[in-house]
């Protein structure tokens, strides 16, 4: 005998119970599969839009209601399926496009700060043409006291005069210079004593610049800059200032222009923290592979125990992002590139042990029996059979971590770690683009670089 | 049983190289590989051990050099316990026997050279061997136990860059570094193609004719044993179910070793080879 065949259970009090709850009236009917799926739907959908306070997706679950009802109604053919997929599916997708606040307008009504970020970066400050620079320059009196000295400086071939030898703010003197190079350019500008440079051409706003004649020489007329005693606790003692003058010409060729001496140094230093750490992690990692394979702990409860703890230990260090195990590490340590090395070993440490511990479970055992049945000792089998096997693989991974490891101090760098990463961080603080986009330029080339190399003595050992 | 009439007696007093006794093998997974097995090797004879796969042909030959523990039983090797041989007498005896496998088992990674010198293992100075150092003296050794099997000019070739029946040479020319009295060779053609098949089994021949090795094969075609074989085991389940000389095989007994729902096997091109 079969129980009653929910087929002969009433339709109407189906359809009362979905409307109460969804899925309840089909369960009462028997399709228990279905019932949770309804519910499940129904239950999401209403609980996403809640809980993102989005009251205009209620259509969702509503009309995820309905047709639960109607499902009711046609059991047991149901309302179409894909219609719920497609109801739920839009529900997801419609509040997680809110939730993660994806705005594409954004990038057209900042056009103008993207402009400002985007066009320094199409001249990255690396490269700069040699130049060379002669200088010179003379101490004024401002304002005058009762015995200025006579303000008159030579350095090197350059002579500077100013007179008077004394003047106060706005006042006018006289600049003559010697020894220059002729016809150039020359910038003349002011210096207080605290060394706050300040412009004398136009409205004090502007670069004065004179081109030297013939003999080498210019004569200018040079105001003191309003703003000259700007930060100076008593404006009526005499303090002096400096009149700088300045020549800058080509003299053909390239150099790497300071930002670039920068980068240089970031990338050396990245290169070696990452190579550091990545020699560190598998000196570390060695000793664990062996405990963690399969193959060497399986045969007995023992060391089968011993391999699931090494394993699962291996595994949540894993899981952890590196640049979070560096915010960690800063906290205990300091902020530093040790931080950064702590997090990477460790991070190292555990991919690499896995990996290892993978090439250990898939060594050919034919070779081992092979050598053993030579009348090798057991050193001489782990020599001739075992190390032939494992060197070239563990070689091919500690390589291609320490790949991982570039790129990935680059980031750490950002939490102090020290390397190209640290510098990036402070050019972006200081909007200094051209040097951003250097930087890129110089992290790709090392990346790729490495990318290249370490493929190729992977494919040469593997 | 079969009639030992076959069995070659040997002069009184003489005891024979390699002495087999109620050798049983038990897996740890309760499987029983050898049951009872016991039999002689005279010194020179070529013996081929025949059976169905999984009727203990591999487990017996491991048995006999200890790269598989026997449960019970014992093996004498010149008079000497195999079985119960201390750790450094075991490698002593290990390096008097070589032995090629189905496989090969080659270091794949490792030069042809490298390889070849890995039979060695068990004369050379173990020191000197760990770094990689041999005497000019053994590298000749290796190269003419190339030139014997006809693959001298591979030396310096990785292993995997070989194809099987080259392989397999190698790992001939390996077990001959051992200067063994006694080469077992487990299935050493199951993965060749019949002709190749027959080149490794004339060197095997060869070598036991011409240098007096005492050669324990295990076999699957029957064509084989016949050409080869000076006397003849086989295997089923573990149990000795055949001995004698390989004439004595015929369909009838073949079918004991095989059962009686094999057909024969047949090699056909072998006989064309
Ligand atoms: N390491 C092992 N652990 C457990 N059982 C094993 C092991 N090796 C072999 N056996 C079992 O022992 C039996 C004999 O195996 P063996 O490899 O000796 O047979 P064989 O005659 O060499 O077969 P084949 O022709 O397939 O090589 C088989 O049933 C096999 O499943
Ligand atoms: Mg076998």
């Amino acid at each position: 005998m079969k129980p009653t065949p929910p087929a002969r259970r009433s339709r109407l009090v189906a359809v009362i119970l979905s409307t109460i709850i969804p899925g309840l009236g089909q369960g009462w009917l028997g399709e228990w599969p279905r019932a949770l799926g309804v519910f499940l739907a129904t239950v999401t959908a209403l609980g996403a839009t809640l809980w993102y306070g989005k009251p205009g997706w209620l259509v969702i679950p509503a009309a995820l209601w309905v047709w639960n009802v109607f499902d009711c109604l046609r059991l047991p053919r149901g309302a179409p399926l894909w219609l719920a997929t497609l109801l739920w599916l839009g529900m997801a997708y419609g509040i997680g496009w809110q939730a993660t606040e994806i705005n594409p307008r954004a990038f057209i009504e900042n056009s103008e700060r993207a402009r400002s970020v985007f066009r320094p970066m199409l001249e990255p400050d690396f490269f700069r043409l040699r130049t060379e620079v002669r200088q010179g320059w003379v101490e004024v009196e401002v304002p005058c006291s009762s015995a200025p000295p006579r303000a008159e400086h030579t350095v090197e071939a350059v002579t500077v005069r100013v007179s008077p030898d004394c003047a106060s703010l706005n006042e006018a003197l006289i600049v003559t210079v010697e020894g220059l190079w002729p016809n150039e350019p020359t910038q003349v500008f002011w210096s207080t004593p605290i060394g706050d440079i300040k412009l004398v051409g136009g409205q004090y706003n502007a670069m004065l610049l004179v081109t030297s004649d013939e003999a080498g020489k210019i004569t200018a007329l040079v105001r003191v800059p309003p703003s000259a005693q700007d930060a100076m606790p008593d404006p009526t003692l005499p303090l002096k200032h400096r009149v700088y003058v300045e020549q800058e010409r080509k003299i053909g060729g390239i150099e790497i222009s300071r930002n670039g001496g920068y980068i240089l140094q970031g990338i050396y230093e990245t290169l070696a923290l990452a190579l550091l750490t990545t020699t560190l992690g598998a000196v570390l990692a060695l000793p664990l592979s062996f405990p963690a394979a399969r193959n060497l702990m399986s045969g007995h409860a023992v060391t089968f125990f011993i391999y699931l703890v090494i394993r699962t230990i291996l595994n949540i260090l894993r899981s952890i992002e590196a640049l979070i195990m560096a915010i960690i590490f800063v906290v205990i340590v300091g902020l530093g590139p040790f931080a950064g090395m702590l997090a990477l070993t460790v991070h190292t440490v555990a991919a690499l042990a896995k990996l290892y511990s993978e090439v250990v479970e898939g060594i050919d055992p034919g070779p081992i029996e092979a050598v053993r049945a030579t009348g090798a000792t057991w050193l001489q089998v782990v020599r001739f059979a075992v190390i032939p096997q494992i060197v070239p693989l563990f070689t091919a991974l500690t390589i291609y971590r320490w790949d991982i490891n570039v790129r990935m101090s680059t980031i750490i760098g950002f939490v102090g770690g020290g390397g190209i990463g640290y510098f990036l961080w402070q050019w972006l603080v200081l909007n200094d683009y051209r040097a951003v986009s250097s930087c890129f330029i110089a992290i790709a080339v090392v990346v790729l670089t490495l990318d290249t190399f370490s493929a190729r003595v992977r494919e040469r050992l593997g | 049983m079969l009639p030992l009439s076959s069995h070659p007696a040997h002069p009184p007093g003489e005891c024979p190289l390699l002495q087999v006794q109620n050798l049983t093998k038990v897996y740890p997974s309760g499987t029983v590989a050898l049951k009872d097995v016991s039999f002689d090797v005279d010194d020179r004879e070529f013996l081929v051990v025949i059976g169905l796969s999984g009727s203990g042909k591999s487990t017996l030959l491991r048995c006999i050099n200890r790269l598989i523990e026997p449960t019970s039983g014992r093996v004498l090797w010149d008079g000497q316990d195999i079985t119960a041989a201390a750790p450094a007498e075991l490698r002593s005896i290990r390096r008097q026997i070589g032995m090629v496998f189905q496989q090969f088992n080659l270091v794949r990674r490792s030069s042809v050279l490298t390889n070849v010198l890995s039979g060695r293992l068990g004369y050379a100075n173990p020191w000197l061997s760990l770094i990689g150092l041999w005497p000019p003296t053994e590298r000749e050794r290796a190269m003419r136990a190339l030139e014997r099997v006809g693959i001298a000019d591979k030396v310096n070739e990785r292993a995997d860059a070989l194809s099987g029946g080259q392989q397999q040479r190698v790992g001939v020319a390996r077990a001959l570094m051992q200067e063994p009295r006694l080469l077992l060779a487990d299935e050493p053609i199951a993965s060749l193609d019949p002709v190749l098949a027959h080149s490794i089994l004339q060197y095997l021949e060869q070598l036991n004719k011409k240098d007096g090795i005492t050669v324990i094969c295990s076999l699957h075609f029957l064509d084989l044993v016949h050409r080869y074989a000076t006397r003849v085991i086989g295997l089923k389940d573990g149990i000795k179910v055949f001995e004698g000389l390989p004439q004595e095989i015929d369909r009838k007994r073949f079918k004991e070793v095989y059962g009686e729902e094999a057909q024969e096997v047949r090699a056909a091109s072998l006989e064309a080879a």
